[in-house]
């Protein structure tokens, strides 16, 4: 009974994880654009009707490529960013350090209300509403705080020893970065990666406020049209759930050894 | 003593000149800006005027009269729902009436108008500005029905993000010179070398886009926008390299030169994206939006939202009551998350589970969902009629619920969704916390004859602390700032009562137009979670030594 309990718990707990995600895949795979309102969420039957309507879309292609181009280069750009910064601020002690770090943490604080209009204005006096740069901009840096924050924590944990060793060796200030810190901080590296990914993979409420032409959707655009005012296509918004979460599944796949480890380190010495 | 005066007296100009320079190139800008709007829109409505007055016949009619050359046919529209997001536009098409063709048929914006109607129109005047007359038959010959004198377009109207960029680049640079000891060489000529070339940077550019638009190539100005934006972080970037560089030879004695180096990239970033529009809301909050203006209101909205002006100050949309609401939303989601990711962390940390891994990668299948398809689906799920929570109910015999119809099982409902969504992210920080406690404590403990409690109470909950009080927090800011779940689950039902803070102001906003209102409302949420933060950053300080003495996870 000792043994029984612990994987009793678990299991339940895994049962409510997955159904309603195992309930969208259900849907997918109906041929009705109806909410299934039977219990079980074993699919009743396997029809590819919704995927095929999607993929014979060209423009959703078109919007898939979007949703990789954005999310790629929001990942390119703000690992790099929270990099470089985070690696001074776990290294060196400077004047405005202590500032720099809170107003991280402040920026956190911003309602979202209060951004979008400003963000707005800003994105199209650049010019770049409908296109994916802007789009890039504003995730990329909107994640910075928190991917800083979590590299920090992990920088902050590497040893002093080994850079005073290279330091010893002649390794300029660049060399460290490069040869020593960013190596030992794949894990970390890889989480923040993921985070970044995330952001701006799944992210709704700007894109569809920056993005007006529908060939510059990205996913969630997309899969949220399907939900209307007073009628959901449920089939439709299912097909499309399981086509933008795969991704992200995936690398949670793939990444979540370190997703333990690296989130962790962040979280211990924040 | 003298070093520092001497460090003010080279600074105090640099600053002084930059000051000066922005305010000048604002002011500039705001003029050619508001001079050329004013131009082109009272051309526009002449136009529009003008169309009103002789129909469709009237265009068809110049378009057969010999004498008229040109002719320009205007409308006014307003692209979008939201009177804020979507300014006005003009469209416009100018014909050539005597070959009969449009000339340019759909033109985007004021400028495009004015710049078409130059094209197709007469006069280039010296200063390199453009004029311009479109003419009407009358009964008395040709009438001229607008004149239209574009200001060239000054090269000094730098776009206000290229500016904010230029400043705080400025400014970084400027630190840098502080940080230097005065009267080494060239460091602070090339740093004000440096400033100026990021200020003209987004000036040439401008220029370019410009004068490409002028000779008609096919490029939007939004692509030459975009390549100069590119371009100046081209350029931005090596003039950093050459900092670097520069540091590197030890032209400059900085000991901090590194550290700015690197934080450099994101701070402007930040700045740019994240401070200015926070800026800018700030500005906002202050103003009211009247017709097509906005119009200095001062604090009123604050006065307005912290005295319930209009309802009681107990009801829902109130600011209090919906402060209290988000309050309790925060702190049932914020316990729940923790409490359920802690124990199935515990359980999960247990050495002789087996399935570990199957578990733990099950278990963050909802942190992988986007929170908007969690969302809708789960509104789906407490739909009374068709929904699955209903249908289980009746399973159990029990009675459906309406579940958006009251208070608390709307709360609830969202409650569910939230925790449903946020207890992976506990789960996980805490397992990571977990595995990084050293089993020896425990093996140490149980020959003390420690019970599991006692081993939990005075081993795990203390070594937990520092990991968990940091994500807590975090997770808190999270939680009070959720829109999604409220605004796609509940949505605010029965009447706004179960709306949050955030969602609140999104509903002014965008739903009735009150920007100036909703930018004060948001810049208020803002204050209450400052003030949490100062709150808990003691509490974050005092971990300062635990942390220390607990920390490393590896």
């Amino acid at each position: 009974m000792r043994r029984l309990l612990p994987h009793l718990v678990l299991l339940v707990a895994t049962v409510v994880a997955l159904f309603p995600v195992a309930w969208v895949v259900k849907m997918a795979l109906r041929s009705s654009q109806t909410f299934s309102t039977s219990l079980s969420p074993w699919p009743d039957e396997v029809s590819l009707v919704q995927f095929e309507a999607l993929f014979a879309d060209p423009v959703f292609w078109r919007q898939v490529l979007n949703s990789v181009v954005v999310a790629s280069a929001t990942t390119a750009v703000g690992v790099f960013l929270a990099c470089t910064a985070a690696y001074a601020f776990s290294r060196y002690r400077f004047p405005g350090r202590r500032a720099g770090l809170q107003v991280l943490l402040v920026t956190q604080m911003f309602p979202g209300t209060l951004m979008m209009i400003p963000l707005y204005r800003l994105i199209e006096s650049m010019g770049l509403l409908d296109r994916a740069l802007g789009l890039v901009l504003v995730y990329s840096t909107t994640a910075i705080p928190f991917c800083v924050w979590q590299l920090k924590g992990w920088f902050d944990t590497l040893p002093k020893e080994l850079e005073e060793s290279a330091i010893m060796d002649g390794a300029g200030p660049l060399t460290l970065f490069w040869r020593i810190i960013l190596p030992l901080s794949r894990p970390a590296i890889a989480v923040t990666a993921l985070f970044s990914f995330m952001t701006a993979w799944n992210e709704y409420v700007l894109a569809a406020t920056f993005m007006g032409d529908e060939r510059a959707y990205t996913l969630p655009v997309r899969v949220q049209s399907y939900v209307g005012a007073y009628t959901t296509e449920w089939g439709l918004f299912a097909a499309g759930a399981v086509v933008v979460s795969l991704p992200v599944m995936a690398l949670f796949f793939v990444l979540q050894r370190h997703l333990v480890g690296g989130l962790t380190a962040g979280g211990v010495k924040g | 003593m003298t070093r520092q005066a001497a460090r003010i007296g080279l600074v105090a100009p640099f600053i002084a000149v930059l000051f000066a320079a922005a305010l000048g190139a604002l002011a500039l800008q705001r003029y050619s800006a508001e001079r050329h709007r004013a131009t082109a829109t009272a051309f526009v409505t002449h136009l529009a005027q003008w169309y009103a007055e002789q129909g469709p016949a009237g265009s068809e009619a110049l378009a057969r009269d010999s004498r008229v050359r040109f002719a320009a046919i205007a409308t006014r529209t307003q692209a979008g729902a939201y009177p804020y997001l979507h300014d006005l536009r003009f469209t416009a098409h100018t014909v050539d009436a005597r070959a009969g063709e449009v000339l340019w048929p759909i033109l985007e914006d004021d400028r495009a108008v004015a710049l078409a109607v130059t094209r197709s129109g007469v006069t280039h005047l010296p200063n390199g500005a453009w004029r311009a007359a479109v003419r009407a038959p009358g009964s008395d010959g040709e009438r001229s029905v607008a004149v239209i004198e574009t200001q060239p377009l000054s090269p000094i109207s730098v776009p206000w993000w290229g500016l904010a960029a230029s400043c705080l680049a400025a400014f970084a640079l400027w630190l840098d010179v502080v940080r230097r000891s005065p009267g080494r060489g060239a460091a602070p000529l090339v740093a004000a070398a440096l400033s100026a070339g990021a200020i003209l940077t987004p000036l040439g550019m401008r220029l370019v886009a410009v004068d490409a638009a002028e000779v008609g190539t096919t490029l939007g100005s939004a692509d030459l926008r975009g390549a100069a934006l590119m371009l100046a972080a081209a350029v931005a970037a090596p003039l950093t390299l050459v900092g670097v560089v520069s540091a590197r030879r030890g032209s400059g004695p900085s000991p901090h030169r590194w550290a700015y180096a690197y934080i450099a990239p994101a701070m402007v970033g930040l700045g740019v994206l994240v401070i200015v529009p926070f800026a800018f809301g700030v500005v906002m909050s202050l103003h009211e939006r009247v017709g097509g203006d906005w119009r200095w209101v001062g604090a009123s909205h604050y006065v307005d939202i912290l005295a319930a002006t209009g309802r009681r100050l107990w009801e829902p949309m109130s600011f209090y009551f919906t402060l209290a609401v988000t309050a309790l939303w925060t702190l049932v989601n914020v316990a729940l998350h923790a409490s359920i990711g802690l124990a199935l962390a515990l359980l999960l940390a247990r050495p002789t589970l087996r399935f570990k891994a199957v578990y733990r990668v099950l278990l963050i299948v909802p942190w992988a969902v986007p929170s908007y398809i969690t969302a809708l689906v789960w509104k789906g799920m407490f739909n009374q009629q068709y929904g699955l929570v209903n249908h289980l109910l009746g399973v159990l015999g029990l009675a459906p619920v309406s579940w958006f119809a009251s208070f608390w099982t709307a709360f609830a409902a969202n409650v569910t969704t939230n925790t449903w969504l946020g207890f992976p992210f506990m789960l996980v920080v805490s397992l990571g916390a977990l595995q990084s406690i050293p089993a020896d404590l425990y093996e140490a403990a149980e020959v003390d004859g420690a019970t599991r409690w006692q081993q939990f109470r005075h081993i795990t909950l203390p070594l937990l602390r520092p990991a968990l009080v940091p994500a807590l927090l975090l997770g808190s800011v999270w939680t009070f700032n959720m829109f999604n779940v409220i605004y796609l689950v509940s949505g605010g039902q029965p009447g706004h009562a179960t709306d949050i803070l955030v969602t609140e102001a999104y509903r002014l906003a965008f739903e009735q137009d009150r920007y100036g209102y909703a930018a004060a409302w948001s810049v208020l949420i803002f204050v209450v979670l400052l003030a949490w933060g100062f709150v808990t950053r003691r509490a974050g300080e005092d971990d300062e030594p635990s942390r220390a003495a607990g920390g490393g996870a590896h």
